[in-house]
């Protein structure tokens, strides 16, 4: 058999397995994805909110915090040496709003402003809010009640794309509402490996004595992996939203994606060494992270493999059709005479289609009869495939050590 | 509650596994439905190459004369040679399977079967016909030889269409292996692959000879 049928059939097996995985999960608990766990007791919780050059959307994060039907003690502004007015629109509503403290500091990344703002927080909780995202109002009700669990660690809820009008933005809506169904599916397992920026309640004791990871791109990524080889459990609840802006255009998206891969390459080799070693980290997420990463490349080298010999053929072919004046194509070319993996790719295309539908499905079903068919396409068939080729890019940018946000 | 959740990695498996197999067995169905219409097909033009044959004899024995005789070899030779298209693409879609790799094999020497009877005939009657021989490298051609031999191929097919009855056009694998294909490689010589033999005389091994062919059929 050619190597390559091989290959192709061992990608097929892999997200055949994945899909089952995630499948049977979902129908095992289908009836408690919404259930939030009851609050037995209150718990005192502080916000941080870590912010570079954030005017547009500060005053927006900080009032839906505000906002929140859990009382929250201090509200941490870290001006992560701004330039525009973020200090000055903080100043402002700090006047107006005594829980509200803005904490000034020179450039050094969202998480040294972390770890600077947790010398601040006294409360048993610590809410982690990036500075363009908006929790509901009762997003900290909801999820707060999981730490009545003492191994709890961490938790956090479903992040949504605030912004769905361009058409990157709808793309991400999608991307991002599956993704927290999915979450939602690990946390079943006690498998979930990130905690997302958007916004995450941490036990501020753990926090304060692990840290976030200064030279890691993904310190959400890094934060989460961290407790879990503590043996801290990581929970989320699905009904908790929270709704942050996502890049609209195609270079924000872009850049916003190597970082992310950065991050998770860096996390990876940071944990290494605990590779199907006991626990969910070592056993679990650490070989689906490296599987992914693996499948990534290869399935890109594949493509260039095949792209670049159908690139050379179709040049061969054509100058010497073209010289001895035979048509470049024929019609005998365009006909197609399909392969067992084109019936098997079909198939899994049908299968992935049913798993994002019924993932928006049970996310929300209003959000998706407003998206079309068109975006759901798009984003199966193109903006998925995109996605290994934003790897060679990070792992090039860490080897040359660029790490720029 | 976690205990409970954790019997998906081996059930999701044993379900993986389950489907999985039922695809590829769909897929080697699939191919081998293929098979088994070259197959058929390769048993009519079998019986058909037979009935060619016969009619040669009869040639011989002034029982028919040769325009039916030259006719009928063209024809099936026409026939033969949509049905080496036909085997090439279920070739190129084979995944799973070889089988096709033999059928090939049988459809190149059935082919070498109709070249000779042609020679045969040609020796018979005066020609109004041209044999053209296209005998191609069939195993792990490289990129730029599979770019050649297409070229040579669709070059033969326009002339075929052009030419009509004129030509009688057979691609035999001149690499797959096979005592007689063997003998007659070394008989005309041939060391380089693609090569086109025109009537068992004229050997064409580059486009330069290719271009010149329609002069040869004058």
């Amino acid at each position: 058999m050619y190597w390559l049928s091989i290959v192709i059939l061992i990608y097929i097996f892999i997200a055949l397995y994945f899909f089952f995985f995630f499948i049977l999960i979902y129908l095992k608990n289908r009836e408690s994805m919404y259930t939030c766990p009851k609050l037995t007791r209150n718990y005192k919780v502080s916000v941080v909110i870590p912010c570079y050059n954030e005017e547009d959307c500060i005053c927006g994060t900080i009032n839906a915090v505000l906002s929140s039907t859990y009382p929250i003690e201090k509200v941490f502004v870290v001006n992560d040496g701004s330039t525009d007015r973020t200090a000055e629109i903080v100043e402002k509503l700090a006047r107006k709003n005594k829980k509200i403290i803005l904490l000034n500091k020179k450039n050094g990344g969202k998480a040294d402003s972390l770890n600077y703002a947790l010398k601040f927080v006294k409360t048993e909780l610590v809410a982690i809010v990036d500075s363009d995202s908006y929790p509901d109002k009762d997003a900290l009700e909801k999820t707060i009640g999981f730490f009545d669990n003492p191994r709890v660690g961490v938790a956090t809820c479903a992040v949504l794309a605030r912004n769905k009008s361009k058409f990157m933005e709808k793309l991400q809506a999608v991307e991002y509402t599956v993704i927290a169904w999915t979450r939602k599916l690990l946390g079943y397992l006690n498998a979930i490996y990130v905690t997302p920026g958007p916004l995450a309640i941490y036990r501020t004791n753990v926090i304060k004595k692990l840290g976030f990871d200064t030279k890691n791109m993904t310190e959400d990524i890094e934060a989460t992996w961290h407790l879990t080889s503590e043996g801290w459990r990581r929970e989320m609840c699905l009904a908790a939203r929270v709704t942050t802006i996502t890049p609209s255009t195609f270079k924000g998206w872009y850049n916003q994606r190597v970082r992310w891969n950065m991050g998770g390459i860096q996390t990876i080799n940071k944990y290494k060494h605990l590779f199907l070693k006991g626990g969910m980290l070592g056993c679990f997420i650490l070989p689906y992270f490296v599987l992914s990463l693996i499948m990534g490349l290869v399935g890109l080298s594949i493509f260039f493999y095949l792209f670049f010999r159908r690139v050379i053929f179709s040049y061969i072919s054509t100058k010497l059709s073209l010289g001895i004046g035979v048509p470049v194509i024929t019609v005998d070319q365009l006909y197609m005479t399909p392969n067992v993996l084109n019936f098997l790719g079909l198939a899994m295309l049908i299968l992935g289609t049913f798993f994002t539908i019924l993932g928006l499905s049970v996310m929300e079903e209003r959000e998706l009869r407003n998206r079309n068919i068109f975006n759901l396409a798009f984003y199966l068939l193109i903006y998925l495939t995109i996605y290994p080729f934003i790897m060679p890019v990070a792992i090039y940018r860490l080897v040359k050590k660029d790490l720029r946000w | 509650m976690f205990s409970n959740q954790k019997h998906v990695f081996w059930q999701a498996l044993i379900l993986t596994i389950f489907i999985f197999s039922v695809g590829v067995a769909i897929g080697f169905l699939i191919e081998n439905s293929r098979l088994g219409k070259i197959n058929e097909l390769y048993v009519n033009s079998e019986v058909e190459l037979l009935d060619v044959r016969i009619q040669s004899e009869m040639l011989n024995a002034n029982l028919i004369n040769c325009d039916l005789a030259i006719e009928k070899n063209i024809k099936f030779a026409d026939k033969v040679y949509d049905e080496a298209k036909l085997l090439g693409r279920y070739e190129d879609a084979q995944r799973f399977s070889e089988a096709l790799v033999l059928q090939h094999k049988k459809y190149d020497l059935l082919r070498t079967m109709v070249w000779v009877n042609s020679i045969k005939l040609k020796e018979k009657c005066s020609p109004n016909y041209h044999n053209i021989i296209y005998i191609y490298q069939y195993t792990d051609p490289s990129i730029k030889k599979i770019a050649e031999q297409e070229t040579f191929s669709k070059f033969l097919e326009e002339l075929k269409i052009k030419e009509q009855d004129r030509i009688l056009l057979l691609p035999i694998a001149g690499d797959i292996g096979g005592i007689s294909i063997e003998a007659l490689k070394e008989q005309f010589n041939i060391t380089v692959l693609p090569t086109v033999i025109i009537d068992e005389k004229t050997k064409i091994t580059d486009f330069a000879g290719l271009k010149q062919i329609e002069n040869l059929l004058k």
